[in-house]
C-alpha cells in the first residue's frame, strides 16, 4: 500500500528499431533528411491491394531486447489492427500488437546499493510508425495552418513499445529508467536510442495516490525530447497535480504536452474524444510462431548487459561505482575500456585516463569513441610506460595529445617530441642523483641522521630525481641508487 | 477462328506451334466484344490497344524462338479489383474511379508472364459486395442468356465475358461466392481455390481472411491450366501457402471415378431450392455414380444454421477496416472540404454506394467496444466450428456435391431493394469461404426457360485435384458449356 499523495509513474517507451528496412516492406528506414515521400512503396503507403510481410530482422531485435529484460517471449504472437482516421496513417489503421504481444514481464534494474530496485516491465510489443505531418503555419501548429503536408517516409518504420508497471516513484528514477533502457538498446545494437531525433519517445503516466492509498487519476504527459525534459516535466506535473488536489479539486484524466520553453505541461483544449480503436486480429498476417531454436539463436548473439559489465568493472577491477557507470554508459566506451585493460593497462589508471583525457577529447570533437584516433591498445601501451616509469605523467599527456592530433603510435609520438630515447640508468642516473643531493643537503643530512622514519624525505628526493630525468628513470632504480649514495656519503 | 471455337489450352497450343498468331486471337476477341458489349456490358475498361501491342510483342518473341509460356496468346479478362500498373482500377466504385495503381497484382503478373493477353477489366459489384453486379457504381452487367436478368456477382463482368466468348479465361475473386454464383448464373465454370493457394497481393481487399482469386472458363482443362499458372507461392502475401503445387492438368485424364466418395449434405437437402436446381443435382449425381463414385450423407448442422450470420459479421468487420483507407487524402476521389473530418465525410459519403456503406456500418458496429464479444468473437468461434464440421465430413468423403445457389438467375432489380434476400443467394457458397475450402461451380445444363443451372463441388483444403477431375468426368458426359449468343453474327 502506498502512502497517500505519493507519486506513481509508469512509462511507455517507443523505441525505433535500427533495421535497414521497414516493418512490413523493403523500404529504407533512413528518413532523416530524405526528400519527402521517397522512401515509400505500395505497402507502406497502404495502396489498395498491397499486403504486409513481417521483416524477420525486427523480430530478432525485439527478441534480443526481451531476453535482455528477462521477459517471457510468446511462442505464439500476432498482430492486430488499431483503427482510426488520421492523414499520417495511410491505411487508417496501425498494425500493432494487442492481446498476444511479443513478450511480457521482465524488469530493468535502476539505482545503486540500497537504492537499487528493479522496475517491472508489463509488455513489449511491435508496431509500425506513422508518417509525419508538416503544418504550414509559422508556429507549426495545425490550428493556425492554411494547409498541412504529409511525408510518409517514416510510415512503417518499426517501433518497439516497452511499457513499465506503475512502479516508478520519482522523476529522477524515471530519468534513470529511461537512461538504462536507452543504454540497453544501444548495447544490443537494436536502436540508436536518440531522444532528440525521436528514435526513443517517452510517454509518462503520472498520478498521486488518494487518501486511502489507492491509485489516483492518471495524466499522460507527452513531448519530452530529452532526459532532462522528462525529469522537468514530471517534476512540474507532480506539483501541478498536488496543487489541484490541494485546492480540493480533482485531477482530470487527460493527455498533457510538455512545453519545454515555458517549462509547463499543457492540456489539450476542448473535450478529449474517447477513442474506440476497434482492435481485431490482422487477417493479412498469420499468427507468428517463432521457429524452434530462434530464441536460442538470438541468445547466442547477446552481448554482456551494461549492469553486469558495470558490476564487473566495480568488483573485479576496483573501479568506483561512478567510474564504472560512466565507462559502461555507451557500449563502445565499455569495449574500449576493456580492450585497454586487456592490453596491459592498470584498470584504475585506464579508468582515470579514459574518463578525463579520452572523454574530454571526444566531447571537444563531438566524436563517437568508434572514430577515436588512439586505439585502446596504444593507450594501454602509453599507460604501461607510465607504470614502468618510462615516461612521466606530464610527458605522457603531451604524447597523448600528439597521438590524438596526428594518429601516431606511442613510440613515434615520443620520438617526435624529441624526448631522449631509452632510459636514464646506471652511471648517468647516478650523476643526476648526485647533482640533486648536492642541492638538497638538508634533506640528505636528516635522512642520514635517521630523522625520516616514514620515508617522506626520501620520497621527496626521488620525486626531484624523476622530474629532473623527465620521467625517463625507473622509480625503483632511482630509490635503490639514492639509498646507496646516501648510505655511502 | 475465334475464342468461341477454341479453348484457352487449344489457343495456347496453336500459338506456340505458330498455327495462330497472338495478334489474330486478340483481334478475334476484340471483334466478339464489339459485337456483344453493347448488350451485355461486361467490361469497365477495354484494353484493346494494350492487348494488341502485347500480342505483337509476344508474336515477335515466338518468331525469335523464345518460350512464350503456357498461356501464349490466350485473351483474358481481369476483374476490376485486381491491380494493373498504370491501368485504371475502379473496384466498381466512384471512390476509385480514376485510380491508376503503381503496381501489378501478382496474379496479373503470373498470367502475363505465362503469355496471356489482358483484353479488358471486368465490371463488378462495388468492392465485390453484391450478388448481381447491380452494385457497380457505373452500370449493371446483364446475363448473356437473358438480358433482363442478372449475371450474378460480384464477379458478374468476368463471368459474362467468358460466357459470351470474349475470352476463354477470366479472373474473378470470391469472398462468399463471388466466382461460383456468377459462374452458375452465366452457365460456365468458376473455381474458388483453397484459401492461400493463390496470391492476394494486388487484389483490392474486401474481407482479407475470405478473399481468394480464381478463374472462370468454359472447359475444365482451361480451369486446370489457369490454376497451374495462378497458384504460385508468393512471398509478397503472408497468407500464401508455401506447399508444393501439383500439376492440375495431370489429374484430368482419369476415365472413371472408382473409389471417389461424394458427400451429400443432409441439411442442404432440406433447404428450399428451385426445382430445376434439385433436378440438376440429381442429374450430376447420376453421372458421377455412373463413373464409379459412391454417395454418402454428411451433416453440417452449424454450417447451415450459423454460416450466413457468421459471414455477415466477419466479412463486414474486415471490410470496415480495409475500406477505411479511402479517405480522400492520398489517392482516389477527394471531395473539397473545409476541415479534415468534412473531407472524410464528404469523400466517403459521395464515393461509396449504399451496399458498401451498409457493410462498413455493420462492420464498424460489430467491432465496437461492447459489441465485439457479442458479435465478432462469437462469429469467429462459429467459423472455427464450421471449419471443424467440414473437416469432420471430409474424414468420410472426398468431396461434396451441393447447390451453388438456391435460385436460377433473378431479374434485374428483383432483389436490389431487399438486402437479406440478396444475401441468401450466397447461402451455399459462403460456408466454403468460412472453412477456407476449394469450391467449383459447373454448368449442368439449362432450365426449360433457357437459363443456366449450376451445381457446386466442394473439396477438402488443397483438394482442387479431386473436384477438377470430378468436373472433368461430368464434362465428358455433358460436353463443354456453350457460349451465349452462339456464333450468331460471328
Amino acid at each position: 500500500m502506498r502512502k497517500p499523495g505519493s507519486t506513481v509513474i509508469g512509462l511507455e517507451i517507443h523505441v525505433q528499431l535500427a533495421t535497414a528496412s521497414k516493418l512490413f516492406c523493403a523500404c529504407s528506414t533512413d528518413y532523416i533528411g530524405a526528400v519527402p515521400n521517397t522512401n515509400v512503396c505500395p505497402v507502406c503507403l497502404g495502396q489498395p491491394g498491397s499486403l504486409p510481410v513481417v521483416n524477420a530482422r525486427v523480430i530478432e531485435y525485439a527478441v534480443r531486447t526481451a531476453l535482455a529484460l528477462g521477459a517471457r517471449i510468446g511462442q505464439f504472437t500476432r498482430f492486430h489492427r488499431k483503427n482510426y482516421f488520421y492523414p499520417d496513417l495511410p491505411k487508417a489503421y496501425q498494425i500493432s500488437q494487442y492481446d498476444l504481444p511479443l513478450a511480457e514481464g521482465g524488469q530493468l534494474p535502476v539505482g545503486e546499493g540500497d537504492d537499487r530496485k528493479a522496475i517491472a516491465i508489463t509488455r513489449l510489443h511491435l508496431e509500425e510508425d506513422a508518417g509525419k505531418l508538416v503544418h504550414s503555419a509559422a508556429d507549426g501548429r495545425l490550428g493556425h495552418s492554411e494547409y498541412s503536408l504529409v511525408d510518409y517516409n517514416r510510415g512503417g518504420v518499426p517501433l518497439m513499445e516497452i511499457v513499465s508497471e506503475p512502479e516508478i516513484s520519482t522523476p529522477a528514477e524515471a530519468r534513470e529508467y529511461v537512461a538504462r533502457l536507452r543504454q540497453l538498446v544501444r548495447y544490443l545494437g537494436v536502436s540508436d536510442g536518440d531522444m532528440e531525433k525521436g528514435s526513443l519517445r517517452v510517454d509518462a503516466n503520472v498520478s498521486l495516490t488518494n487518501k486511502d492509498g489507492s491509485l489516483g487519476t492518471k495524466v499522460e504527459v507527452k513531448n519530452m525530447n530529452s532526459l532532462r525534459a522528462l525529469e522537468r516535466a514530471l517534476e512540474y506535473e507532480i506539483v501541478r497535480q498536488a496543487e489541484v488536489i490541494g485546492r480540493g479539486e480533482s485531477v482530470r484524466q487527460e493527455t498533457r504536452h510538455w512545453d519545454d520553453a515555458n517549462g509547463v505541461t499543457c492540456g489539450t483544449r476542448g473535450k478529449e474524444e474517447a477513442h474506440d480503436y476497434r482492435y481485431f486480429p490482422d487477417p493479412d498476417l498469420p499468427p507468428l510462431v517463432l521457429p524452434v531454436g530462434f530464441v536460442e539463436g538470438q541468445e547466442a548473439l547477446m552481448p554482456e548487459m551494461p549492469w553486469v559489465l558495470k558490476e564487473r568493472f566495480n568488483k573485479d577491477w576496483g573501479l568506483s561505482v561512478e567510474d564504472a557507470s560512466i565507462l559502461t554508459e555507451w557500449p563502445g566506451l565499455a569495449r574500449y575500456t576493456e580492450s585497454c585493460v586487456k592490453g596491459g593497462a592498470n584498470p584504475l589508471r585506464a579508468a582515470n585516463w579514459i574518463r578525463t583525457e579520452v572523454l574530454r577529447v571526444l566531447n571537444e570533437r563531438k566524436m563517437p569513441i568508434e572514430q577515436f584516433a588512439v586505439s585502446p591498445l596504444d593507450l594501454a601501451d602509453l599507460l604501461s610506460k607510465i607504470d614502468r616509469g618510462d615516461v612521466s605523467t606530464t610527458l605522457a599527456k603531451t604524447v597523448f595529445e600528439l597521438m590524438v592530433a596526428e594518429g601516431l603510435s606511442v613510440s613515434c609520438a615520443i620520438d617526435r617530441i624529441g624526448a631522449p630515447a631509452g632510459k636514464l640508468t646506471g652511471p648517468e642516473l647516478r650523476l643526476v642523483i648526485e647533482h640533486i643531493l648536492a642541492r638538497e643537503t638538508e634533506a640528505c643530512e636528516e635522512i642520514r641522521a635517521g630523522k625520516d622514519p616514514k620515508g617522506k624525505k626520501r620520497g621527496f628526493l626521488c620525486g626531484q630525481v624523476m622530474r629532473e630525468s623527465r620521467g625517463q628513470a625507473d622509480p625503483a632504480e632511482v630509490a635503490k641508487t639514492l639509498g646507496e649514495i646516501i648510505a655511502n656519503l | 477462328m475465334t475464342s468461341l471455337d477454341l479453348s484457352g489450352a487449344q489457343i495456347a497450343r496453336a500459338v506456340r506451334n505458330g498455327e495462330l498468331s497472338a495478334a489474330e486471337t486478340v483481334d478475334a476477341s476484340i471483334s466478339r466484344i464489339l459485337q456483344l458489349e453493347g448488350k451485355v456490358k461486361a467490361l469497365l475498361t477495354p484494353l484493346f490497344e494494350r492487348a494488341k501491342s502485347f500480342a505483337d510483342q509476344l508474336d515477335r518473341k515466338i518468331a525469335s524462338g523464345e518460350e512464350p509460356g503456357p498461356l501464349a496468346g490466350v485473351p483474358v479478362v481481369i476483374k476490376d479489383n485486381l491491380c494493373m500498373k498504370g491501368i485504371r482500377t475502379t473496384c466498381g466504385s466512384r471512390i476509385l474511379e480514376n485510380w491508376h495503381p503503381p503496381y501489378d497484382a501478382s496474379v496479373v503478373r503470373f498470367l502475363e508472364e505465362a503469355g496471356a493477353v489482358v483484353i479488358g477489366k471486368a465490371n463488378m459489384d462495388e468492392f465485390a459486395m453484391g450478388s448481381s453486379t447491380e452494385n457497380s457504381a457505373f452500370f449493371p452487367t446483364r446475363n448473356p442468356w437473358d438480358l433482363e436478368r442478372v449475371p450474378g456477382g460480384s464477379s458478374g463482368g468476368s463471368a459474362a465475358a467468358v460466357a459470351c466468348g470474349y475470352a476463354p479465361l477470366s479472373l474473378g475473386s470470391d469472398t462468399g461466392g463471388s466466382i461460383r454464383q456468377p459462374a452458375a448464373f452465366c452457365g460456365i465454370y468458376g473455381l474458388k481455390p483453397t484459401y492461400g493457394l493463390v496470391s492476394r497481393y494486388g487484389l483490392v481487399a474486401f474481407a482479407s481472411s475470405l478473399d481468394q482469386v480464381g478463374p472462370f472458363a468454359r472447359s475444365v482443362e482451361d480451369l486446370a491450366l489457369a490454376l497451374n499458372v495462378l497458384s504460385k507461392p508468393d512471398p509478397a502475401d503472408a497468407t500464401s501457402s508455401r506447399r508444393c503445387r501439383p500439376d492440375y492438368q495431370k489429374c484430368l485424364g482419369r476415365e472413371d471415378l472408382k473409389g471417389l466418395r461424394v458427400g451429400i449434405v443432409r441439411e442442404f437437402e432440406a433447404y428450399p431450392v428451385q426445382p430445376e436446381i434439385g433436378d440438376a443435382l440429381g442429374h450430376v449425381e447420376g453421372i458421377l455414380r455412373e463413373a464409379g463414385a459412391t454417395f454418402l450423407p454428411v451433416s453440417l448442422p452449424t454450417t447451415i444454421e450459423a454460416g450466413l450470420p457468421c459471414y455477415y459479421i466477419l466479412a463486414p468487420a474486415e471490410a470496415s477496416s480495409n475500406l477505411a483507407r479511402y479517405d480522400g487524402v492520398r489517392w482516389g476521389m477527394s471531395v473539397e472540404a473545409e476541415h479534415l473530418v468534412d473531407l472524410y465525410k464528404k469523400t466517403r459519403g459521395e464515393g461509396f454506394g449504399a451496399e458498401v456503406k451498409r457493410r462498413i456500418l455493420t462492420g464498424t458496429y460489430v467491432l465496437s467496444s461492447g459489441y465485439y464479444d457479442a458479435y465478432y468473437l462469437v462469429a469467429q468461434k462459429a467459423r472455427t466450428q464450421i471449419s471443424r464440421e467440414f473437416a469432420e465430413a471430409f474424414r468420410n468423403v472426398d468431396m461434396l456435391l451441393m447447390p451453388t445457389t438456391p435460385t436460377l438467375p433473378f431479374r434485374q432489380g428483383e432483389n436490389s431493394e431487399d438486402p437479406l434476400q440478396m444475401y441468401l443467394s450466397d447461402v451455399f457458397t459462403l460456408p466454403v469461404n468460412l472453412a477456407s475450402l476449394p469450391g467449383l461451380s459447373l454448368n449442368a445444363g439449362r432450365s426449360s426457360g433457357g437459363l443456366p443451372v449450376g451445381v457446386q463441388f466442394v473439396g477438402p483444403r488443397w483438394g482442387e485435384e479431386t473436384i477438377l477431375s470430378a468436373a472433368g468426368a461430368v464434362e465428358r458426359v455433358l460436353g463443354k458449356p456453350a457460349a451465349a449468343f452462339g456464333g450468331e453474327g460471328a
